[in-house]
């Protein structure tokens, strides 16, 4: 071959297939906007160059694929990533990434509450103590914040509205069990756990509810059928090891190695991580039950920072682990202590609460089989947060006011509009290309309400 | 100082430049790939470092194994190759390859400073600001008129097959790197808006095809040629068939261009496209095999001097790994394979395969080989050698297993339903013996930098006097080498 054809001609061999591959591509497939498509606020752009600069995209994909969604890992994935997700100049460059050292985050948008992201990016092992992730403590206050308010607001709609109900979710709890609200940014570093779990005098029992102000909204916040469920499993030692080895694996870095709820994440949150150790409160307090402790940790703990660990731990696991914390203020977290069955204190509900439950029946609550997920997005989102109030039911709430299933989902809404209206308003003024605002308007569909 | 006759040979100077910096860059990117695989074992190893986070020293590893390492090796290659290869005097200008050489070392330091800082485009393997990515450009360009100019002034007329790649494989990295950056569009150039397209999955597209042919029109192109070159030479066989030559360059062209997408196989992106991407990479194994069956042929008869002959045995071994990756990433790039592997460390050892089985052992025996023949003297020491090819090929085979464990493991648990975090432990194991393999392999790196520079110092005449003294009238294994004193 000649000199000219070793040149000229590669480079036409070159050109014929970059015409086919990237010119055509780029020029024809410009998708819309989809219906769940939603902007980012200028701290949510901000945030996004902070993710990109310090590439987490290495570890971190951007797009949920069907087998994903079919293998069942639903409680991060709930949805396939569509054309139109990808939408808009703020999404570029791209984060659609090559690894998933850890999860993928396109819907990651509300399923944490912000004390949980800024714990987690000061030290990533203080919420999940099997993390690989770095420290990302030297970022700065705004920095990290701006992070947060990426990760929030990256998954659409769905996103937007799991993170108002969050939001809501955690107003409510603070008010209720009168604790300050959450530091931001990494503030929280600088606070001792005594001031994290510095707590005003929780109103008692007002408007009705039988049951002290904390009680009500916490039992609110789980199934009722859960209400007074009892460990189904053997009480053995070697049930109960095994619960002491999952403790210790996973829920010391809030929970503290003693139980006592003073893990060093305990300084970033509010409400600050529950105490296992009061022996009272283990045996006679009214949102205790095994079967309370087993929603939480299936399901997670609304507003607060307490995960849902249904896909991390298998059923009869979380089973143990609440058998075990039963045990936690006889000391069996001590080191070379081997909790018995001796030490297991017996959940007996007082008559308080068989009052409050008389007059909130589980029989208010459609049956299990005539359920049907509301076709209002507002209604989905306050039934997930208050999965134990039933319809006409109220809560008193100081500083809140009344809640019911209804004033949430409205609450709910509106923290949503604010959300969407700020990152809508914001990106018009940075210029972004918005789609039509009919767009904007289309409600978002929870996972199975449009399907 | 040379005699008459060694004294006409190309004066190599910027051949010297370009090898004898990428040798030293080769330590600095195992040591971040190194600092890489000790966050994996050890996540709090260097906590609250900022330089030191695993997301900013990963696009130091990567950027700098292709661009510091690997493309100041394969230069080196070059300006030492074409010379001899076209019958001209030396490069057509040697300042201007020695000026390229320092350019280039002091643009890839700047580069570490700004990746190390968070300034970054933010798009894989393209992560180098705008500013850098235009001094990697002029520079390039700059080596590349030097090459052309050199053939233009060629006294051996045709030109052989690795000079067909010395020509064409610059000129496409120059088009893949100005189109895959977005160069004509600078936005913020000090962060991660600049040199994007208007949308993301556009970006996402263009930004796969873009690093995919940073191996395909580059980094493999230029195995190729070296292997081409240094088969034949080092075994004094000609090259077993100019068809096969002519099948594997067109090959390449036509194939290799294509497959950027297969990255973005299960994204929401054209159906089409991906179906372009997995038959272009299937297709690829057709130059693939044509290369093969031409070295394997070219080294029929020659298998002795693999023993022997240790720049050989690096650069048979670099070929053994550049097949087989080009079969595993046939089959990965197929949809049923691909939703398995994607993901997870499977392609992380893919890629090790090539960059690291393939190119990298490759470069090594090419700098050995170049350096002895540049200097006229063998190198400082034969086992130092042998322990740099033993430690990269143990530590390589080593890395590669366990990371094609760690990446079996997630493919399976994953779908499974077991999220990742749960994995984490399971690969925790695998990730102790990359980072222990791992250390092999920059300590492979370091021994091939001490023996370089100790070779380059001149120490090896007493040296040599002595061993061939010693080994009673055996002739030292490169000739002309007692014409040195």
């Amino acid at each position: 071959m000649t000199p000219l054809m070793s040149s000229i001609g590669a480079m036409i061999a070159f050109a014929a297939v970059v015409f086919i591959v990237v010119l055509l591509p780029v020029q024809t497939f410009n998708p819309k906007a989809s219906a769940d498509w939603a902007p980012l606020s200028n701290a949510a752009l901000a945030g996004r160059q902070v993710f990109l600069s310090n590439g987490c995209v290495y570890c971190h994909s951007g797009f949920s694929r069907p087998q994903d969604v079919r293998a069942g890992l639903y409680y991060l994935y709930p949805k396939v990533s569509l054309p139109g997700d990808f939408y808009g100049t703020d999404q570029v460059p791209n984060v659609l990434g090559t690894e998933r050292t850890g999860p993928d985050l396109t819907n990651e948008g509300g399923f944490h509450p912000d004390d949980w992201h800024f714990a987690h990016f000061y030290d990533p092992r203080y919420v999940d103590p099997f993390s690989l992730m770095p420290s990302f403590r030297y970022l700065s206050d705004d920095q990290v914040r701006d992070l947060t308010a990426f990760v929030q607001e990256r998954s659409g709609k769905t996103g937007l509205l799991r993170y108002a109900g969050m939001l809501y979710a955690k107003h409510v709890d603070i008010a209720a069990q009168a604790y300050k609200p959450p530091p931001t940014g990494f503030q929280g570093a600088q606070r001792t756990n005594e001031q994290a779990q510095e707590q005003g005098t929780p109103a008692d029992v007002i408007g009705g509810n039988i049951l002290p102000q904390p009680d009500v909204v916490n039992l609110n916040e789980a199934d009722r059928s859960y209400w007074l469920a009892n460990d189904p499993l053997p009480l053995t030692t070697a049930n109960l090891l095994r619960g002491k080895e999952i403790f210790r694996e996973r829920c010391i870095a809030c929970h503290g190695s003693l139980g006592d709820g003073d893990g060093p994440a305990a300084k970033f949150m509010s409400p600050p991580p529950a105490d296992f150790t009061d022996h009272d409160d283990q045996c006679c307090g009214a949102d205790t039950s095994p079967g309370d402790f087993y929603y939480r940790v299936l399901r997670g703990f609304p507003g607060t920072a307490m995960e849902n660990f249904g896909t991390r731990l298998s059923v009869d696991d979380i089973w143990r682990v609440v058998m075990f914390l039963k045990t936690i203020p006889n000391g069996t977290l001590k080191s070379s202590r081997i909790p018995t069955p001796k030490d297991y204190i017996q959940w007996v509900p007082q008559d308080d609460l068989k009052a409050y439950i008389k007059a909130h029946p589980i029989e208010d609550m459609a049956p299990f089989t005539e359920r049907q997920l509301p076709s209002d997005p507002f209604m989905v989102e306050a039934e997930r947060m208050f999965p134990g109030m039933a319809p006409g039911d109220t809560i008193l709430v100081p500083n809140v006011g009344r809640i019911s299933l209804d004033t949430a989902s409205a609450g709910i809404a509106d923290i949503y509009m604010k959300l969407l209206n700020t990152a809508w308003d914001e990106a018009r003024a940075r210029g972004e290309n918005l789609p039509p605002d009919s767009q904007k308007n289309i409600l978002p569909d929870p996972i199975g309400v449009g399907s | 100082m040379l005699s008459g006759e060694l004294s006409e040979r190309p004066p190599d100077h910027a051949a010297r430049w370009w090898l004898l910096s990428s040798v030293v860059w080769l330590t600095i990117v195992d040591l971040f790939g190194m600092t890489l695989a000790i966050e994996f074992v050890s996540p709090d190893a260097f906590a609250g470092i900022p330089f030191l986070e695993f997301g900013r020293i990963r696009p130091m590893h990567v950027n700098g194994v292709i661009l510091a390492w690997l493309t100041m090796m394969y230069f080196g290659a070059l300006f030492y190759m074409l010379p001899r290869l076209v019958g001209t005097p030396g490069m057509w200008s040697e300042r201007l390859g020695v000026w390229t050489a320092i350019a280039w070392n002091v643009m890839f330091a700047l580069a570490v400073v700004a990746l190390a800082t968070g300034h970054n485009q933010g798009k894989e393997y393209g992560e180098l600001i705008w500013p850098l990515d235009i001094a990697v450009l002029v520079i390039w360009l700059a080596n590349i008129f030097n090459i052309l100019m050199t053939v233009s002034i060629r006294t051996i007329r045709p030109l052989y097959v690795t000079v067909w790649w010395f020509i064409a494989s610059p000129l496409w990295l120059a088009a893949d790197y100005a189109i895959g950056n977005v160069v004509w569009n600078p936005g913020d150039i000090w962060g991660s808006r600049s040199g994007m397209l208007g949308g993301s999955l556009q970006d996402g597209m263009l930004n796969w095809w873009y690093a995919h042919n940073l191996f395909g029109l580059w980094l493999t192109p230029m195995l190729i040629a070296l292997t081409y070159y240094l088969v034949p030479r080092i075994t004094n066989t000609p090259l077993y068939s100019y068809s096969l030559s002519l099948v594997s360059f067109w090959g390449m062209a036509f194939f290799y261009t294509g497959v950027g997408d297969h990255h973005l196989l299960q994204t929401p992106t054209p159906a089409w496209l991906k179906t372009v991407a997995t038959l272009s990479s299937i297709s690829l194994m057709i130059p693939v095999f044509a290369f093969t069956i031409n070295i394997l042929g070219t080294m029929k008869g020659n298998w002795e001097k693999f023993f022997t002959n240790l720049p050989l045995r690096f650069t048979m071994t670099a070929f053994v790994f550049y097949f087989l990756v080009n079969v595993q990433g046939a089959f990965q790039a197929v949809q049923p394979f691909n939703q398995m592997t994607h993901f997870t460390n499977f392609v992380v050892a893919h890629a090790h395969l090539a960059l690291l089985g393939g190119f990298t052992i490759l470069g090594m025996g090419a700098v050995d080989y170049c350096v002895a023949q540049i200097y006229r003297r063998p190198l400082w020491s034969r086992t130092l050698s042998e322990w740099q090819y033993w430690l990269v090929t143990i530590g390589f085979t080593g890395f590669f297993s366990a990371l094609t464990m760690a990446g079996f493991i997630q493919g399976q648990s994953w779908s499974a339903g077991i999220p990742e975090v749960n994995v984490l432990p399971l690969l925790h194991p695998w990730f102790i013996a990359r980072a222990v393999f791992g250390a092999m392999i920059v300590l492979s790196g370091i021994v091939q930098m001490v023996n370089i520079f100790l070779t380059v110092r001149g120490d090896t005449a007493t040296r040599l006097a002595a061993r061939v003294e010693h080994a009673s009238g055996r002739p030292p294994a490169v000739a002309g080498s007692s014409g040195a004193t």
